[in-house]
């Protein structure tokens, strides 16, 4: 068993776990933020996306004692982003999910979400194509990706005329 | 009771419905906060499936000991176990009395079929232990291919059957020989579709606990058809169903792939009996796609008699479905194709054989489009085929034999009903949207400079709410016919709306679209509205049918929303009427005001907590005759359904159409096809949100999409599976893909209580056809023709070059 402090949503976690865990299950399982999803194993479907450091990682990818130290913001943190910005309990990017019906199932949005807050902080203003290689990847088996690249071109314009 | 289709009658405002209105009952989704299977929390022990290394084999031996001894493991159970336990999976559709069960427990018939399941403290555990359970196998020679299957002296996959011909039948319908004396030219093709599935993001997860105080279990499950699981554990295991409980929470998609998660459940309910505590099991990818289910590869062989003008006089078809492994579901892929085996023409004549094969590849059951898709493909595939053949433009040649909307209710030779619907006028307007002369000059300019740009189309005919009746057109009566649901509707004592149906949500917002129609049926807001999605199956309002699949939702699922709501409505009026000393004929809805007011005098009136305050508190003041409570079930059913008879049946109960126009590009360097336009128009009939419709006509083109060119489940041989994770089974990724231009057509259907028609399925079905007539167009200068799918960069190359087919 090993130490492990992450900050997760601003908020200090200490587990003891076993080396061997990954951290997408310390987030659900010891942090019990259970927003954040596993649908592939492998790292291709983007369903357990975080945010890691400041840079978008794939949480089934990375054991749990790796991301000792770390600071992370999952699905649950966004109620805390850009605060002058929220509006009914939310960021203007879930907003725009909404809005424009960029879910079905809802198991990837969590993933989507999270990367186009990446995304529209180094690239406010994406053209469609900057969109969909920056959805690269997260999959959704659902929408076909058309109406989350509309949501996240309404959430751009929002943000935009939120500052 | 209002009668279909009337509005004016059904509704108080028409405020929401047909209104794209907010997913806002989904909040949850977007904030991560939706409860789904893996995030329920009840201190479960976990449980891994050790599954077989072989595809087909014989469980000599297997030892659980050490296992057993390792660390925070609390029980194992075995095949041979299981197989004590419990009773034979009944088939859906084969009459042959064949036997399997839920786990092997001698005979192993695909790569990853269960044969041992343990139970620990946590998952790592759990999969530990299966490393420490020693099986001696007698491995044998497997059969995966359709035609080695079927040679005399194959691997048999159920030896007591003789063969592996599970389901073999042929219907004809119409005058098919003179269709066949009569034609100026008959065409033959062989074409095949390979294997794939709809993967939902969300796997395979369930949670069972056992009450040893009444033997009672209650299971949590992702389970897409709650109305037919229950009643399969019930009898695989002997317990009776009022001791079966099950909770579908929120569930990561379904698209029929977690129409038979069942057989694991009455795994996880032995299991349970063996240990105190509830216990879990989440499926992982690879589990997934081993053994999660797939759509069957088949084979067609295709005759189409026609005349020299274009005119189809008749088809003939030999329709061979690989069904792995799967007594279960194997059988309904080539009968549910009756219910677009004709497509939108008037072929007067078909014929069709059918044969259900078993090999030794994973379970079949019902993906998204079940069978129409490849149905599409052939037929479309041969009227382009045919279209070449005549000299004719691809567009002609379906013009020419289209169903007139004049004909409208069409009934196809073999007893399928088509409600309403432009035809041509939808492929007309496609054609319009793609500027189909303008793409015509395009693509001359484009090939002058060495370019390989194709246009393809298809029209099809996509079905809803399935006659689960036809699915014993060859064995007798049917256990189960027809298509309904149930709802239940309840004002509460707050005036507040409560709402649950008897079936599941698997993403397609049907609270939201409830809540619409409740909304304008009650003349009040979906503010005012809760829609409950989780399914109990001891207080949902289920039938055998209930779940989410066939697009039925719009149609039986919203009509017995509608039929609820009425019987709550009338006791609302009947109980304000009294009150207010005024006659029941002059009570009115307030539009808008969540009220009941006297006709023409608006002071005299009573909201719904006033109301609902004397049906559940002042009960002494209620009309003598009258019980207590504003909370309504109803069931209903959609009554277009014909009882099974092999000459005259409808497979499906809605018929929408569309018309899809692809423009591609092939770099015949390469092989790599990009499209560069993509347009459909779809009619659906009345749509209830537009929104969601959007969403389901693009995510079901794309399922389309990625089945043509990425996702193959590719066995060799002996019945290994090649694909197991998603770096081997693609899916389609948003770079890369097309913008899908959309547009509609109305055409309300006459038999449901909307208007509405299936919307769920139908770019999953039209895509194929349209996807391959643009890449075998942009090969014309290869004379390249496309019979098979999937449409990769090697197969095509290999065409171009050498074998001119794919």
């Amino acid at each position: 068993m090993q130490l492990v402090n992450i900050t997760i949503n601003g908020k200090a976690f200490e587990h003891e776990v076993e080396p061997r865990l990954l951290l997408v299950h310390y987030i659900r399982e010891k942090a019990q933020l259970t927003g954040t999803h596993v649908g592939c194993d492998t790292g291709n479907c983007g369903a357990c996306t975080v945010v890691y450091n400041g840079k978008l990682i794939k949480s089934c990818l990375m054991l749990a004692v790796q991301a000792d130290g770390s600071e992370i913001l999952t699905i649950e943190g966004m109620s805390q982003q850009d605060p002058e910005k929220q509006k009914n309990g939310l960021h203007p990017i879930q907003d725009a999910f909404l809005e424009k019906f960029g879910f079905q199932c809802g198991y990837c949005t969590p993933g989507m979400v999270l990367n186009t807050h990446t995304l529209l902080k180094s690239n406010p203003n994406p053209s469609e194509h900057e969109i969909r290689e920056a959805l690269e990847g997260n999959l959704c088996m659902c929408t076909g990706y058309q109406q989350i690249i509309e949501s996240i071109q309404y959430a751009a314009e929002k943000m935009k005329a939120g500052k | 009771m209002t009668t279909l289709l009337d509005y004016d009658k059904l509704f108080v405002t028409r405020d929401y419905v047909g209104k794209p209105l907010r997913r806002n009952e989904d909040e949850k989704f977007v904030k991560g906060e939706a409860v789904y299977v893996d995030d329920i929390d009840m201190d479960c022990a976990h449980v891994a499936i050790l599954r077989s290394i072989f595809p087909h084999a014989r469980l000599k031996k297997i030892d659980t000991s050490k296992a057993e001894k390792l660390k925070g493991v609390l029980a194992v159970i075995t095949g041979p176990e299981v197989v004590a336990q419990t009773k034979s999976v009944p088939p859906r559709a084969i009459a042959k009395p064949l036997k399997q069960y839920v786990m092997a427990g001698d005979k192993i018939r695909y790569l990853g079929e269960p044969i041992a399941a343990v139970v620990a403290e946590d998952r790592y555990i759990a999969e530990d232990a299966l490393e420490l359970i020693e099986v001696e196998y007698e491995p044998l020679q497997g059969v995966t291919r359709i035609e080695e299957a079927l040679k005399p002296g194959a691997p048999l996959l159920f030896e007591e059957n003789g063969s592996n011909d599970l389901l073999h039948d042929t219907m004809t319908h119409g005058d098919i020989d003179k269709a066949f004396k009569d034609a100026d030219l008959v065409l033959k093709e062989k074409f095949s579709v390979h294997r794939y599935s709809s993967t939902p993001l969300e796997n395979w997860a369930m949670i069972a606990r056992h009450d040893k105080g009444n033997g009672s279990f209650t299971m949590w499950a992702n389970d897409q058809q709650p109305g037919r699981s229950v009643a399969n554990i019930s009898a695989v295991m002997g317990v009776p169903m009022n001791k079966l409980r099950l909770i579908v929470p929120e569930s990561g998609g379904g698209f029929g792939i977690k129409l038979a998660i069942w057989p694991y459940m009455v795994i996880l309910c032995l299991l349970a009996k063996k240990v105190d505590k509830p216990i879990k099991w989440v499926q992982t990818r690879r589990e997934h796609l081993l053994g999660g289910t797939h759509a069957p590869d088949c084979t067609v062989d295709m005759e189409m008699a026609l005349k020299k003008d274009g005119t189809v006089l008749g088809i003939s078809v030999i329709d061979k479905e690989n069904d792995g492994s799967f007594i279960h579901t194997a059988g309904i892929y080539s009968l549910i194709k009756f219910a677009t085996l004709v497509g939108c023409y008037q072929i007067r004549a078909s014929r069709m054989e059918l044969v259900s094969v078993a090999a030794n590849k994973g379970p079949t059951v019902q993906n998204r489009g079940v069978g129409k898709p490849t149905a599409i493909f052939t037929l479309e595939r041969m009227m382009d085929i045919a279209a070449k053949k005549l000299g004719l433009d691809p567009v002609e040649i379906r013009r020419k034999n289209f169903v007139q909307p004049e004909q409208m209710p069409y009934t196809t030779p073999s007893g399928e009903v088509y409600e309403s619907g432009n035809y041509p006028a939808t492929l007309d307007k496609a054609l319009k949207m793609a500027d189909y002369e303008g793409l015509r000059k395009m693509q001359a300019e484009a090939r002058k400079q060495g370019r390989h740009i194709g246009i393809g189309m298809s029209t099809g005919v996509e079905p809803g709410t399935s006659n689960l009746g036809y699915y014993y057109t060859s064995s007798g009566i049917p256990e189960y016919m027809g298509s309904g649901e149930g709802a239940m509707v309840a004002v509460d004592y707050d005036g507040n709306i409560s709402a649950m149906i008897g079936s599941v949500d698997t993403g397609q917002g049907h609270a939201t679209t409830i809540a619409q129609v409740i909304s304008d049926m009650l003349g009040t807001t979906p503010a005012h509205i809760s829609v409950d999605n989780t399914l109990d199956s001891f207080v949902s309002p289920s039938i055998g049918h209930s779940g989410s699949y066939s697009n039925k939702f719009n149609d039986v699922d919203l009509g017995a929303v509608i039929r609820a709501t009425e019987k709550v409505r009338d006791k609302m009026l009947l109980i304000a009427a009294h009150i207010l000393k005024a006659p029941l004929s002059e009570m009115r809805f307030v539009p808008g005001g969540t009220a009941i007011a006297v006709k023409g005098d608006d002071k005299r009136q009573m909201s719904f907590k006033d109301i609902a305050g004397y049906a559940y508190k002042r009960i002494t003041m209620l009309p003598d005759d009258m019980e207590p409570g504003l909370k309504e079930i109803a069931f209903y059913r959609n009554k277009a359904a014909k009882m099974p008879n092999k000459d005259n049946f409808n497979v499906q109960l809605t018929h929408s159409n569309s018309a899809h126009i692809v423009v591609a590009e092939v770099d015949a360097e390469s092989g790599f096809v990009k499209i560069l336009k993509y347009v459909i128009v779809h009619d659906c009939g009345n749509q209830i949100n537009p929104g969601i419709v959007d969403g389901m006509a693009i995510g079901s083109t794309v399922h389309g999409l990625g089945a043509t060119f990425l996702e193959e489940f590719v066995y060799d041989d002996n019945g290994q599976l090649l694909a197991t994770t998603f770096m081997d089974y693609l899916k389609p990724v948003a770079a890369g893909l097309p913008h899908i231009e959309l547009g509609h057509m109305h055409s309300p259907c006459p038999t449901t209580m909307l208007g509405t028609k299936s919307a769920g399925e139908g770019g999953a079905i039209g895509s194929l056809a349209a996807v391959a007539g643009a890449v075998e167009d942009a090969l014309t200068p290869f004379g390249v023709k496309i019979t098979s799918l999937p449409l990769t960069p090697e197969k095509i190359m290999n065409a171009i070059l050498r074998t001119k087919v794919i």
